[in-house]
């Protein structure tokens, strides 16, 4: 039971916290102000939704993935209720879910290799594994938004 | 039809394919709005080639061809003007606006953007919402926040001047990572390596690398390569911004 509060708690954490970066970005791109609290939603609804495909156990590019095509899904229906193309409201709503910190240790472990003499085997290990990880999850987010679109809108029009 | 009005319609339907390309909508969109908006207002195919930078559209209307050629240029993103031109050409499908509505409301169309007072602290606790996620403490969100929001200022005061947006990125990203790396000189924060990872991710390009994502997989891929190129050399000149702050510091070194 308390594991379950703690859960709902962190959810709602990052709900919150993921709501607030989709709106600075919408306002980047200049989205009209009527639309930005959808795009709240969707990023809460999807950086949530990975939180939680990430309790379960899944690994992060695959809890990724899912959670960008469930952005893809809800962002459509939202296109198709305001008539407004659907990526307005996905490409807001997935920078909270952005590998940060794994594309920032990259780079730091390339400065440090770059910086040394001698090759280090510790350092080109960092370099490849967070290197591989910024990928993978970058192109999982991508590739899951664009899901919904090549599986099911194949040859109809959004709107 | 007369010759004149096909060449009107024409010349509409290139502007609008035009002002979408440049303000930022993907080339799936780009192709079917401007096809949508030639049926429409009568003519019988419109065909559409997209580039990395020009944009060549063919009209037909009883036999006869008119071949228009327009180069484009990026303005940066601003999804106002692509939801209403999307609305024009729905408009026009549904019988509401006819050629002359259609010429005033392109040509009435002016890119408007949020105020800067806004904007900067907008960006500056949106980065500082991307510490708290990455486990932050408090302070550390502080720092990204001063960070972020100097960051922002910056990057709209190097856009305003019509620099390069490379170089713009590469100096805001100096600057980030100049202000950010405080938490290292002065420990007053457990966590000192976030601030730095989380205020330059404004700098993220998610528009270019979806959209080129988007493109790619719907068969328009010299666009989206274009568009992943654009991306990636963003990225780096931010990298090389970081890693000039980062050895001035004299971290990580």
């Amino acid at each position: 039971m308390e594991q379950i509060i703690a859960l709902v708690f962190s959810l709602l954490n990052d709900a919150l916290f993921s709501a607030i970066p989709a709106v600075g970005f919408a306002m980047v791109f200049n989205v009209p102000k009527r639309f930005l609290p959808y795009c709240a939603l969707a990023g809460a609804i999807g950086h949530s939704s990975r939180t939680l495909l990430l309790y379960i156990g899944l690994p992060i590019e695959w809890a990724t993935f899912s959670a960008a095509a469930l952005v893809g899904l809800i962002t459509i229906g939202f296109a198709k209720r305001h008539l407004a193309p659907p990526l307005m409201y996905a490409v807001a709503a997935i920078i909270p879910m952005v590998p940060g910190t794994y594309a920032f240790n990259t780079v730091i472990a390339l400065v440090q290799l770059t910086a040394q003499s001698e090759n280090s085997p510790e350092l080109t290990f960092q370099v490849i594994s967070n290197g591989l990880k910024t990928v993978f999850i970058l192109g999982a987010l991508s590739v899951g938004l664009a899901m919904p679109g090549l599986l099911y809108f194949r040859s109809r029009s959004i709107i | 039809m007369y010759a004149d009005t096909q060449n009107e319609i024409t010349r509409q339907v290139v502007r609008v394919a035009q002002l979408l390309l440049a303000y930022g909508a993907d080339s799936e969109l780009v192709e079917e709005i401007s096809q949508r908006l030639g049926y429409a207002l009568g003519l019988a195919s419109v065909e559409i080639s997209i580039s990395s930078n020009s944009l060549v559209l063919t009209s037909l209307v009883h036999g006869r061809c008119i071949t228009t050629t327009r180069r484009t240029r990026e303005h940066g993103i601003n999804m106002t003007i692509i939801c209403e031109l999307q609305r024009i050409c729905l408009l026009t499908e549904k019988g509401v606006y006819g050629l002359n509505e259609v010429r005033k409301r392109v040509s009435r169309i002016q890119p408007r953007t949020y105020p800067k007072r806004y904007l900067v602290p907008m960006i500056g606790l949106s980065c500082a919402s991307f510490c708290h996620l990455f486990g932050g403490d408090l302070a550390a969100s502080i720092l990204t926040f001063c960070a972020s929001s100097v960051g922002m200022f910056v990057r709209l005061y190097i856009a305003k001047h019509h620099f390069n947006l490379l170089i713009n990125f590469a100096v805001t990203a100096f600057v980030i990572t100049l202000i950010s790396q405080l938490g290292y000189q002065i420990p007053f924060t457990e966590t000192p390596k976030l601030p730095m990872a989380a205020s330059v991710l404004m700098l993220v390009p998610g528009f270019p690398m979806i959209n080129s994502i988007s493109d790619m997989v719907k068969g328009h891929l010299n666009v989206g390569i274009s568009r992943w190129g654009h991306a990636t050399l963003l990225t780096v000149s931010s990298v090389i911004g970081i890693t000039m702050a980062m050895q001035l510091g004299g971290l990580f070194i």
